[in-house]
C-alpha cells in the first residue's frame, strides 16, 4: 500500500495539467497585467496600482457595477419566487406535467445568441411583440424603446436572461421539493393546517438548502452576465446597459486598455470570490452532515 | 511493396509541386454585395496567378474591427492581407510597426502611376506607405425621389432649406431624418458633417488630431444645430436600437426621408428601390465656411507577422491594378482609387464631382481620430443625442478625457 | 371537489405560463417561414405567415454555410465532451477515494475555476493558442473546452463518487485489484448516471458556445454554429427571415438532445446546481 501516496496524484496528473494551463496560470497572468498598462501590442510598462485608482473615479465602471447589482436583485427577487411558484406547481402530477415542464426548459437548451435575437425581436420598438400587444390592448403610453431608452434597457436584458434562469430555478426547486418528506406535509393535513400555513412552516424550511444554492447560484450568475449583454446591446447605448464583464471587455479589446481591462476582471474576481467561498462552505458543510 | 512506395512517391512529388501558396485575406466585406464582389475579385486573381490559391476570411464589420487587433499584435501572424481604413486608423499600427512598409510594390512603379498624389499622405506614415487604398466613397444626404416628389420637395441647399424640408416630411407622417446608432459610428457622420460645416476643415483636423478641447465654445456651436434637429423630432424614434442597415430599411419603405450615409448605403438597398435613391450635398450652415466633405479611404494592408509577404505583396499589386480596382468599383458602384478608373456610372460621377467640387476633405471621425478618443467621443455623441441638456457636462467629460489620451 | 379545482388551477395556470415561455420562440418561428416582402411591409414579429417559405432555411443553410458550420460544432463537442468527461472522471476518481495532503486544496480550486469571471481568461488563453499553434483551428478550441470544463465535471463526478458505499472500493483493495481496475471496472460502471448527466449538460454548454469561438478560430471554413449565425447577422441584417432561419437551425441540435435525455439534463442540473 505504500504506492498508495502516488496513485490520486497520477490519476489527477492529465486533468490538472490541462486546467492549469488554461485556467489557472491564465487567471495569474490576468492578475500580474492588471498592474501594467498595456496595449496588448507594445511592451508592458508596470504602473502599480494606478489601474485600480482609475477605476475609483471611472463613471463608466460604477455604472456598470450598478448594472451588475440590479442584475442581482432582479435575480434573486424575481427568479427565486417565480422559480418557486413554478415548482410548486408542476410538481403536482395531473397527468402532461411532463409535457408543461419540458416546454418551460426549453429555453435553457439554446444558445445565448439564439436567446439575444430572440429577444431582441420580442422588445423591437416597432412591430415588437411587447410594444404590438401593449398598442392592442390601448396602453400606448406602456410601448417602450425597451432596448435604446438608457433608463430601462438593463431591465429589458434581465427579463430575457430571466426567460432562462426561471427555469433553471425551478428545477432546483422541485429537486428540493423531491425531499420534502409527504409524511410531514400529510401530518400537517391531518393536524388540519391550512394550505398557506402548509407551505410556511412545513415545506419552505424543508426547501432552506435548495433555497441557499439557488439564491448562492443566482448571484454568481448575475454577477458574471456578459452574453445577454454582449449579443443584445453590447452595453450600449453609450454604456447605459454595461455590465462589468462587458466593459472588461469593451476596455480590452475595444479601446486597446489590456491593463485596465485585467484590473477589472480583478475586482470582478474580487467580488465574485466571497460568493463562490459562501458557495463552497455551504457544499462542504452538507456533505460534513451527511 | 515498392510499386506502392513508388506512387507514393510520386503523389507527394506532384502534391508539394502543385501545392498552391495561400495567401489568407481577412476581410470586413460581410454584407452580401462587397462580399460577392471582393470574391469574384480574388477568383480572377487566382485565374492570373495560378500559383496561389486565396482565402478570404469574412467576419461582421463590428467583430472585425475588435479582432484586427489581436490578430497584428499575436507573435505568430494568421493572415498575409488585412482589410483596412486609411488614415489615423492605420497609423495607429504602423507606430507600434504592426505592419508592413509596402515599398516593395512601388519599386518599379511610382505611386502616382497609380493613385492621386492627394491619397498619398493618408496612406503612409513617416513618409513609407503602408496602405493600398482600393475604393473610396463619399457621404451625402440619401433620399428617395419618389418621395421627394410626392411631396413637391426640392434638395435643400441650405440649413433653412433643410429644416423646412424636414417640416415638411413630418408634417406628413414621414420621419424627416432616418439613422441607427446601435454601433455609434454613425452619429459621428453628423457630429463630423456639422462640424466641417460650421468650424472649417482646419479646425476638425486640429479636433481629429486631439488639439482643440472638446469644450471648445466653437465645438459647442456644432451641438446646438445638431440639437435644432432632435428638439423638434425630426430623427428616427429610438434610433439607438437599431443598426445602421436597420434604420436605413425605413429610408427604403419610404416612411423616413433621408438619410446622412455613405455612398455604401446603396450596398443594402432592395433592388426596386436601388434606382429610387439619390443623394444631396449636405446643407450650407455658415456661407462664409468653404464647402469640405467627407470621402472615407478602404483598402488593404500587410501585418507585420504575415506569414507570406511576397504572396501578399503580389496580391496587392494586383488590388492596385487598374483591372481589379475597375472591376470592383463597377460592382459597387464606388470610386476606384485607381487614377486610371473612371467612375462606373452616374451616381458615382455625381458624387466625383461633389468631391472635386469641394475646397477639401476629411476621413471619418473614427478614423482621425486615435482609436480610444474615437470610442470615447462617439459614445458621448449618442449620449448628447438622447439627453440634448446634458451637452455641456457631457463635452467636459470628454474633454477630461481627451487630456487622459493624448496625455501619454 | 377539492381535486378538481385543485387540477382546473393546474391547467389553467400551468398553460398560461408555457404560452408566455413559448411566445418569443414562436416569434422567431414565423418569421423563420415569412418571406422578405412580407417582412419589409408588414415589418411586425406576431402574425402567422401569410405564405409560408421553406426558402430562409436553404439560404441560411447553403449561402450563410450553416451545413459547414454545423459539421465543425458536431465534432467539437463530441471530441470536447468525450474527452473532459474521461479525464475528469479520473480526477475525481482521485478526489473521491484517496486521502491526500492536497485533496482539499485541489477541489477548491476545480470547484473556483469554473465560477470565475471567465473573460478573465480571454486575452491570456487567446495569446497562448497563436504561441503555440493551436490558434485557428478545432483541435484548439477542443483542448480548450476540455480544460475549461474539467473543473465543473470533476467536481460533479467526485460529487456522486462519494455517494457509493466505500466498501466496494475498499473490498477491491482488499482483493488486490491495481487501482486503475477499480476504476476502469468497479467505479465507471457505477458512474453511467452521472456521465449521462453530464454528457447532456455539457453537450448543450458546448454546442452553444459563442465567445471561445470568436476568439480562437478565424476561417470561415473552421467557425462554429453560433459565430455563423452572428456572421448571418451582420449579413442579412434586416432580413430578419433569413436569421430567424438560422437562429433555428442552430437550435434544433440542442433543442432535440435536450428533449429526448431531458432526464439527465434535469439530473445533472440538480446535482451539480452551479452552473447555468
Amino acid at each position: 500500500m505504500k504506492r498508495n501516496k502516488l496513485t490520486p496524484y497520477l490519476f489527477l496528473a492529465a486533468p490538472l495539467c490541462m486546467y492549469s494551463i488554461w485556467v489557472i496560470y491564465p487567471i495569474f497572468q490576468t492578475f500580474i497585467v492588471s498592474f501594467t498598462k498595456w496595449d496588448g501590442m507594445t511592451k508592458m510598462k508596470f504602473v502599480g496600482l494606478e489601474n485600480f485608482q482609475r477605476l475609483i473615479t471611472d463613471n463608466y465602471f460604477g455604472l456598470s457595477l450598478l448594472n451588475n447589482i440590479k442584475w442581482m436583485v432582479g435575480f434573486v427577487l424575481l427568479s427565486i419566487p417565480l422559480g418557486l411558484i413554478f415548482a410548486m406547481l408542476m410538481d403536482q402530477k395531473f397527468p402532461g406535467h411532463k409535457i408543461f415542464k419540458s416546454l418551460v426548459y426549453l429555453p435553457m437548451a439554446l444558445s445565448f445568441v439564439v436567446i439575444g435575437q430572440i429577444w431582441s425581436w420580442v422588445l423591437e420598438p416597432t412591430g415588437g411583440i411587447v410594444n404590438t400587444f401593449f398598442r392592442s390592448i390601448g396602453l400606448e403610453q406602456l410601448a417602450k424603446p425597451w432596448l435604446s431608452d438608457p433608463k430601462i434597457v438593463t431591465y429589458s436584458l434581465i427579463a430575457a436572461a430571466l426567460w432562462r434562469q426561471i427555469p433553471y430555478v425551478m428545477i432546483l426547486f422541485l429537486a428540493g421539493l423531491k425531499n420534502v418528506s409527504r409524511e410531514l406535509v400529510e401530518a400537517a393535513i391531518v393536524d388540519g393546517a391550512k394550505a398557506t400555513q402548509r407551505f410556511w412552516y412545513v415545506i419552505l424550511p424543508a426547501l432552506r438548502p435548495a433555497m441557499v444554492i439557488a439564491i448562492t447560484v443566482n448571484i454568481i450568475d448575475s454577477l458574471r452576465a456578459f452574453d445577454i449583454v454582449f449579443v443584445m446591446t453590447r452595453g450600449g447605448p453609450f454604456y447605459s446597459s454595461s455590465v462589468m464583464a462587458n466593459y472588461m471587455y469593451v476596455q480590452a479589446f475595444h479601446n486597446y486598455r489590456m491593463g485596465y481591462g485585467a484590473s477589472i476582471a480583478v475586482v470582478q474576481f474580487g467580488i465574485t470570490l466571497g460568493f463562490i467561498i459562501m458557495y463552497l462552505l455551504n457544499v462542504l458543510k452538507k456533505e460534513e452532515r451527511e | 511493396m515498392r510499386k506502392f512506395l513508388l506512387i507514393c512517391f510520386v503523389v507527394l512529388i506532384a502534391l508539394t509541386t502543385l501545392a498552391k501558396e495561400k495567401i489568407i485575406v481577412n476581410s470586413y466585406m460581410s454584407d452580401p454585395a462587397p462580399r460577392k464582389a471582393f470574391a469574384e475579385l480574388v477568383k480572377i486573381f487566382e485565374q492570373k496567378y495560378p500559383d496561389y490559391e486565396v482565402v478570404i476570411n469574412t467576419f461582421a464589420h463590428e467583430d472585425f474591427k475588435t479582432l484586427l487587433r489581436t490578430w497584428l499584435a499575436a507573435p505568430k501572424g494568421t493572415a498575409d492581407v488585412v482589410t483596412w481604413f486609411a488614415g489615423e486608423r492605420m497609423r495607429y499600427f504602423a507606430e507600434m510597426g504592426l505592419i508592413t512598409p509596402l515599398e516593395e510594390i512601388f519599386q518599379t512603379t511610382k505611386w502616382e502611376d497609380y493613385f492621386p498624389a492627394s491619397f498619398k499622405s493618408t496612406c503612409s506614415y513617416n513618409d513609407k506607405i503602408y496602405f493600398i487604398p482600393q475604393s473610396w466613397y463619399w457621404w451625402g444626404v440619401y433620399y428617395r425621389k419618389s418621395v421627394f416628389d410626392k411631396f413637391g420637395i426640392r434638395e435643400p441647399r441650405t440649413w433653412d432649406e433643410f429644416l423646412n424640408v424636414c417640416e415638411t416630411l413630418k408634417r406628413n407622417g414621414v420621419v424627416p431624418i432616418a439613422i441607427g446608432t446601435k454601433f455609434p459610428w454613425t452619429a459621428a457622420g453628423w457630429f463630423d458633417i456639422l462640424n466641417l460645416r460650421i468650424n472649417g476643415l482646419e479646425y476638425h483636423i486640429n479636433l481629429t488630431a486631439g488639439k482643440v478641447p472638446y469644450n471648445d465654445p466653437k465645438l459647442l456651436k456644432v451641438f446646438e444645430y445638431w440639437r435644432q434637429l432632435i428638439d423638434k423630432g425630426y430623427l428616427l424614434p429610438n434610433h439607438a436600437a437599431y443598426e445602421w442597415q436597420e434604420g436605413a430599411t425605413f429610408l427604403f419603405r419610404g416612411q423616413a426621408g433621408m438619410y446622412y450615409m455613405g455612398q455604401f448605403i446603396k450596398d443594402v438597398a432592395p433592388s426596386e428601390v436601388k434606382d429610387d435613391l439619390d443623394f444631396f450635398r449636405f446643407p450650407i450652415i455658415d456661407p462664409s465656411v468653404p464647402l469640405y466633405e467627407e470621402t472615407p479611404i478602404d483598402g488593404f494592408m500587410i501585418p507585420a507577422n504575415a506569414p507570406n509577404k511576397k504572396g501578399a505583396i503580389v496580391f496587392l499589386k494586383f488590388i492596385a491594378s487598374k483591372e481589379a480596382q475597375e472591376k470592383f468599383a463597377k460592382d459597387l458602384g464606388r470610386l476606384a482609387a485607381n487614377v486610371e478608373v473612371t467612375p462606373p456610372d452616374d451616381h458615382a460621377k455625381k458624387g466625383l464631382e461633389m468631391i472635386v467640387a469641394s475646397s477639401g476633405v476629411a476621413q471619418f471621425y473614427d478614423r482621425d481620430t486615435n482609436p480610444e478618443m474615437a470610442e470615447v467621443g462617439m459614445n458621448a455623441f449618442i449620449e448628447f443625442m438622447q439627453n440634448p441638456g446634458k451637452v455641456s457636462s457631457i463635452l467636459d467629460r470628454l474633454e477630461q478625457e481627451r487630456k487622459r489620451i493624448y496625455s501619454k | 371537489m377539492k381535486k378538481i379545482s385543485r387540477a382546473i388551477l393546474f391547467y389553467t395556470l400551468s398553460t398560461l405560463i408555457v404560452v408566455i415561455w413559448l411566445i418569443p420562440l414562436m416569434v422567431a418561428f414565423f418569421t423563420a417561414f415569412k418571406t422578405m416582402d412580407e417582412i419589409f411591409m408588414l415589418r411586425n414579429f406576431w402574425s402567422v405567415p401569410k405564405t409560408w417559405t421553406t426558402d430562409n432555411f436553404k439560404t441560411a443553410w447553403v449561402e450563410g454555410k450553416m451545413q459547414r458550420y454545423f459539421l465543425n460544432t458536431f465534432l467539437v463537442t463530441c471530441i470536447s465532451v468525450a474527452v473532459t468527461l474521461f479525464l475528469s472522471s479520473l480526477g475525481a476518481f482521485a478526489l473521491a477515494w484517496y486521502k491526500f495532503k492536497l485533496r482539499t486544496t485541489i477541489l477548491i480550486i476545480f470547484v473556483a475555476g469554473m465560477l470565475i469571471p471567465f473573460q478573465m481568461l480571454l486575452i491570456p488563453v487567446y495569446r497562448f493558442s497563436v504561441v503555440t499553434g493551436l490558434y485557428d483551428s478545432l483541435f484548439g478550441v477542443i483542448l480548450f473546452h476540455i480544460a475549461f470544463q474539467i473543473g465543473f465535471c470533476t467536481f460533479f463526478m467526485r460529487n456522486f463518487m462519494v455517494t457509493i458505499p466505500t466498501s466496494l472500493f475498499e473490498a477491491a483493495k482488499i482483493d488486490g485489484a491495481k487501482a486503475f481496475t477499480i476504476y476502469s471496472k468497479i467505479i465507471m460502471p457505477l458512474l453511467k448516471p452521472a456521465v449521462a448527466a453530464l454528457s447532456i449538460l455539457e453537450f448543450t454548454w458546448i454546442w452553444n458556445d459563442y465567445l471561445w469561438s470568436l476568439i480562437l478560430l478565424q476561417s470561415d471554413a473552421k467557425k462554429t454554429v453560433t459565430i455563423g449565425l452572428t456572421a448571418l447577422q451582420g449579413q442579412w441584417i434586416s432580413s430578419w427571415n433569413v436569421i430567424a432561419a438560422g437562429a433555428l437551425l442552430a437550435a434544433i441540435v440542442p433543442v432535440t438532445v435536450f428533449l429526448i435525455f431531458q432526464k439527465y439534463f434535469i439530473e445533472g442540473l440538480t446535482l451539480g446546481s452551479v452552473k447555468g
